[in-house]
């Protein structure tokens, strides 16, 4: 499989993540060693194989509002200010 | 440090105080730690005032519950409200937990008493625990050697007799591995056993809570405290919790073990002699040994790389400094703001997240991830027809013993196959444990392992006591 720099950039990119060009230069390497193990995958045949769309989400933990009154409010209490039942934190820009 | 069994016993007959306890705990601790580093933060003064508690408790004649008085450890991304839980990252180095983990809770139901927090790799990302912003831990045994990770704080804090019981987590063998490299006891339970609620997320569909001890007997009293059903926990599974230790039994006629093929090819000759010396004394102790095939058991740790690299890549998007993690100061838009924040990941981490965003890519989704998830499907086929054939497994826990430190290789790849044996287990939701079963030639611990099917962790317990009685 072949992998980039640019391909190593973008992923920074997209991870929110700055990337020098010692790191890029270093992950590059890596991820290239890894992916290549990686392509042993393609020697298992998975026609038929069903995922569903659960198991494609899984890896995503969806953030549920608190429901629980009493933890809310603890939550709350966590922070210096509270406003509307929100707790009020500084402006980041 | 004495057994848990021997400390309930010490209290409970008046032979000594829970506060007495651990104060030869805590001494234990200022004694090693400073060498060992296998505690991040000590947590002295709630530890004095849980054991006095318990012995107010014992005082009016009141039940003690049954890790009454026990020293216990949490690996450092395990909630405790009020107490800081950094998970070795810089990212964390400030957050301070707004509630209690599902497990604290319930060892402190037990009566157990948190002593401190232990050192891990950064967002247990890593199999030796040179990753941690609090520096490396230094294994017991030889400390010129890694303790193995990520709960490597939890192994070697054992093994150093600073506490008889740990608290780790296990993603792709994070309490077994170190468990061998340290020579002590580590169970992975299956998948849904124990809460997770309130331990930071890694990969959600491998994660899970494990413990660590000195024996079999000790890791089981453990784990019944904390397994079980939990609403907190969407993935807990509704199942009753065996009483564990009361399942142990004297042989193990009746039990079949299975070898599977291809897990010995290329083994290191000091643990494959090990290994086979363990199936000969189960074979005396009257199990059937049986050869099996897991074919694709093989490709479990190029699928665990992707899978949980992808899962972790989306976890740790919440590290925005927003939500959670380091703020940064004066940043002039809002990506550089996001870029400024994140910037306090090691390299590792950063590392898994770019596996993991790549691997998600439009151009890399169907031939990396969606390959990887339906491998991972025929992997837990295949486990389960083999335990149609048998009921647990024995296999190697680790292709090495504890290395050196700083000396893990110049293959990107070698610290990944460090979890070769053990990976298997998440990637199948498997129960696992890791027993200490003698030395290599340099004298140090060799571990072999049981798997065992989810929900059945009381077969793999019983074969673990009943072998580790042979020794």
């Amino acid at each position: 499989m072949d992998i980039t720099k640019k391909d190593v950039e973008l992923a920074g990119k997209l991870a929110n993540m700055r990337i020098s060009a010692e790191e890029t230069a270093l992950y590059e390497n890596q991820l290239k060693a890894l992916f290549n193990w990686v392509q042993e995958l393609s020697a298992v045949n998975t026609d038929g194989v069903k995922l569903s769309q659960s198991d494609l989400a899984a890896f995503v933990r969806p953030d549920v509002p608190v429901q629980n009154a009493v933890l809310a409010q603890e939550l709350r209490d966590d922070f210096a200010a509270q406003e509307n039942d929100c707790a009020k934190v500084k402006k980041v820009l | 440090m004495m057994t848990i069994s021997q400390i309930i016993h010490a209290i409970t007959s008046g032979e000594k105080t829970a506060e007495q306890i651990t104060r030869e705990s805590l001494s234990i601790i200022a004694q090693t730690n400073p060498e060992i580093n296998a505690f991040v933060e000590v947590f002295e003064q709630d530890a004095l005032a849980q054991a006095q508690a318990v012995d107010a408790k014992k005082a009016r004649g009141e039940k003690l519950g049954a890790l009454a008085g026990v020293p216990v450890a949490i690996k450092d991304n395990i909630l405790y409200k009020g107490h800081k839980a950094t998970c070795c990252s810089k990212m964390l180095a400030n957050y301070v937990a707004s509630y209690t983990s599902t497990v604290v809770e319930k060892l402190l139901a037990a009566d157990a008493v948190i002593i401190g927090r232990t050192n891990m790799d950064e967002f247990a990302m890593g199999s030796s625990n040179q990753t941690s912003a609090y520096g490396p831990v230094k294994n017991p045994v030889d400390t010129e050697r890694v303790p193995g990770g990520s709960s490597g704080g939890s192994a070697a804090a054992v093994a150093a007799g600073m506490v008889p019981l740990a608290l780790g987590t296990d993603t792709g063998g994070s309490v077994r591995q170190p468990a061998s490299f340290c020579g002590v006891v580590g169970v992975k339970p299956g998948y849904g056993r124990i809460s997770r609620y309130g331990v930071v997320s890694f990969a959600s569909s491998a994660d899970q809570v494990g413990v660590l001890a000195a024996n079999v007997e000790d890791a089981s009293i453990g784990l019944e405290v904390i397994s079980g059903k939990d609403v907190h926990d969407s993935t807990s599974l509704e199942a009753p919790v065996p009483a564990y230790t009361k399942q142990f039994t004297p042989d193990l006629k009746g039990l079949k073990i299975g070898l599977p093929k291809g897990f010995l090819d290329g083994l290191y000759e000091d643990i494959k002699e090990r290994l086979l010396a363990a199936a000969k004394e189960l074979k005396k102790l009257g199990a059937e040994m049986v050869d099996v095939d897991v074919p694709l058991a093989k490709y479990s740790a190029p699928v665990y790389y992707i899978v949980t690299s992808a899962e972790a890549s989306s976890n740790l998007g919440r590290y925005d400094g927003i939500r959670y993690g380091y703020s940064a100061q004066n940043a002039p838009d809002l990506h550089a703001y996001y870029e400024d924040s994140r910037a306090l990941f090691g390299l590792e981490v950063k590392k898994r997240i770019i596996i993991g965003t790549y691997a998600l890519t439009s151009k890399r989704y169907e031939e990396c991830f969606v390959k990887a998830m339906k491998v991972r499907e025929l992997i837990k086929q295949d486990f389960k027809k083999v335990f149609e054939q048998v009921d647990v497994l024995l296999t190697p826990t680790s292709p090495t013993t504890a290395f050196r430190l700083g000396k893990e290789g110049k293959n990107p790849l070698s610290l990944y196959l460090a979890d070769l044996y053990t990976c298997p287990g998440n990637i199948g939701g498997l129960a696992g444990i890791s027993i200490p079963y003698g030395n290599d030639k340099k004298g140090l611990p060799v571990g072999v392992q049981f798997y065992g099917p989810i929900l059945q962790e009381e077969k793999i317990l019983n074969a673990a006591h009943c072998l580790e009685k042979t020794l």
